[in-house]
């Protein structure tokens, strides 16, 4: 079998890519090891209900008359009418630093803006400042890694401030250790401050079914349960795939969404690349809690964003969960969602992968570990919103040993390599990178990444 | 195809691309890009249909000569006139 292009991996990136690239050549093929689509964002089932596995907001909301949004961008570029999707948008969310300050910020950048005004009043020219540079700084531009917390310090002369902005930005967007890359920054300011967060009405389930329908629909091809075992090479060439079945699929042009060091260990002869930093893991617990609960749980916040006391550590942490900091969702807080008879509520915390990944040998102390971290997050965050363990129904945790496995991400690190290949070029003339590790993160950012790489490397040359 | 004709093929093709563009005042001499909002990314989506429909073949370095309407026009004529 030839295919003119084959995409590896059916999460986000690739099927943005796929679908991209099949709407002017239809024999596109995408396989997916796993037996369901979503990657990183898919869904599963415990006990027949829909839990929905990477989703707390999706960033950068945009009305649907803003063409130049990110947003609405992407959906011009895949051909999905905005028609077809409902978005529900955040209620309106906080940065918590106890006992210091705390922030409020929606989808309307004037509330960030006045908390900012009314908070650090000292700050509000260079806040300002902050703003000016950002208009006019191009984050899309070829550049090295340049430091966020040095910059930011020299801008802004309150470390708190930076801090609490950071916050965020880091979680839902940094592969890197205590800083992020500035036009990484650029990039997140814009998508979680300024554009802000939303969800479909429906669930992960149904958003997922829609783009692969759509794909299908331009007459794609994609296998599920279809794992890619080698990439076969002839110098700088890909000549084609080896697949776990023992297949062999011809291709022209290759994409690859699996990561970068995850795509050379298919590549026989070829050293897998070296990392100098440490991967990001995160552990993640989904509660379902019935109501009413002891005391009433917030109904007007979607994600805070916590961290104890004035310095915040994004780091993998020495210890198997850094409970200092962590995100916690409340995915029934967005408007117009309907209402359901359970509520969810979603922690995350930074994990040491490695760890984590000792663990799994013994699976009787990895399971117990795991409910010790769900326990102790439920703690945490009870000192935060109220208490709500004796009306938990339902508890799942995952850890960076369950992204792995599911995934096949290095170290379960969500956000894979601290070192990005921003142009998708790993040195071959027709196999090319996308999503994760070409560096556009999160669900928006992996579809555009998948898109602009097709665009970039396979359109002009199909 | 007439002028005329590829005229009305590039204005379904960016019609296709976004349903509320408005052709309403546009200046055949000016940017495209400019004054329907679009971006380099749907530019691409102009150059990738005249492919799939008439299989042209458009160079990188050609892309400039489609900016306005009527640089389109003058590009396409000579290429689409047995179409
Ligand atoms: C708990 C959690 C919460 C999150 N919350 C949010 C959020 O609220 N908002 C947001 O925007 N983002 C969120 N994200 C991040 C977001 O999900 C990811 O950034 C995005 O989905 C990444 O997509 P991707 O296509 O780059 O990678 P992946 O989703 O990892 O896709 C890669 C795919 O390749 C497959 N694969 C691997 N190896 C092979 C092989 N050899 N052959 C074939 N296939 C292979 C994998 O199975 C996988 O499906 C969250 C992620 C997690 C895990």
């Amino acid at each position: 079998m030839k295919v003119p292009l084959l995409v590896i991996g059916g999460g986000l990136s690739g099927l943005a890519a796929a679908i991209r690239a099949a709407r002017f050549t239809p024999d596109v093929l995408l396989v997916e090891k796993h037996s369901r689509l979503g990657g990183l964002n898919s869904y599963f089932y415990r006990n027949k209900i829909l839990f929905e596995t990477g989703l707390h907001a999706i960033t950068n909301y945009a009305e649907p008359d803003n063409k130049k949004a990110p947003l609405n961008r992407l959906l011009r570029q895949l051909k999905l009418p905005r028609k077809e999707l409902t978005f529900c948008q955040q209620l309106q969310s906080e940065i918590v630093f106890r006992d210091c300050q705390s922030l409020l910020f929606s989808n309307d950048f004037e509330l960030f803006r006045t908390e900012i005004n009314t908070k650090f009043p000292k700050a509000v020219d260079h806040f300002h400042r902050l703003l000016q540079f950002l208009h006019t700084f191009d984050p899309f531009l070829p550049a090295p890694f340049r430091s966020t917390k040095k910059f930011l310090a020299e801008m802004i002369p309150d470390p708190l401030l930076i801090e609490m902005m950071l916050c965020p930005l880091m979680y839902y967007g940094s592969s890197h250790e205590q800083d992020m890359d500035l036009s990484q920054f650029a990039i997140m300011f814009r998508a979680i401050f300024q554009e802000g967060m939303f969800r479909p009405r429906g669930t992960m389930k149904d958003f997922i079914e829609l783009i692969d329908t759509h794909y299908l629909n331009l007459g794609g091809t994609r296998r599920l349960c279809c794992g890619v075992k080698n990439i076969i090479v002839q110098q700088n060439r890909a000549m084609g795939v080896e697949l776990e079945s023992g297949e062999i699929i011809e291709c022209n042009h290759i994409v690859s969404t699996i990561g970068h060091a995850e795509t050379f260990r298919l590549i026989a002869g070829h050293r897998v690349p070296e990392e100098k930093l440490p991967r990001l893991g995160f552990i993640e617990s989904i509660f379902h809690v019935k109501e009413p609960s002891p005391s009433p749980l917030p109904a007007d916040r979607t994600i805070i964003f916590f961290n104890d006391g004035h310095r915040f550590s994004y780091a993998s942490p020495v210890d198997f969960v850094d409970f200092s900091s962590g995100v916690i969702c409340f995915p029934a807080n967005f408007r117009g969602l309907p209402a359901k008879s359970m509520r969810e509520i979603r922690s995350t915390h930074l994990a040491n992968g490695s760890k984590w990944q000792n663990l799994a040998a013994s699976p009787a102390e990895y399971t117990m570990q795991k409910q010790a971290a769900a326990q102790l997050s439920v703690q945490l965050l009870e000192n935060m919103i109220g208490s709500f363990w004796s009306n938990i129904v339902y508890v799942d945790t995952f850890t960076p040993v369950t992204i792995e496995r599911y995934t096949s991400k290095m170290g379960g690190a969500i956000y894979g390599s601290p070192n990005k290949i921003k142009d998708g070029n790993i040195g071959f003339s027709n196999l090319f990178l996308a999503g994760t590790d070409q560096g556009f993160l999160g669900i928006i950012g992996s579809m555009l990444s998948g898109v602009s790489i097709v665009n970039q490397h396979i359109l002009p040359k199909l | 195809m007439t002028q005329e004709d590829i005229k009305n093929l590039i204005l379904e093709i960016i019609e296709d691309i976004d349903d509320e563009a408005d052709f309403a005042g546009l200046d055949p001499d000016q940017p495209l890009r400019d004054q329907l909002d679009l971006d380099s990314m749907d530019f691409l989506d102009i150059v990738m249909e005249l492919r799939k429909r008439h299989k042209l073949q458009i160079p990188e370095e050609d892309y400039p000569q489609l900016a306005t309407l009527n640089s389109c026009v003058a590009y396409l004529l000579p290429l689409l006139k047995n179409a």
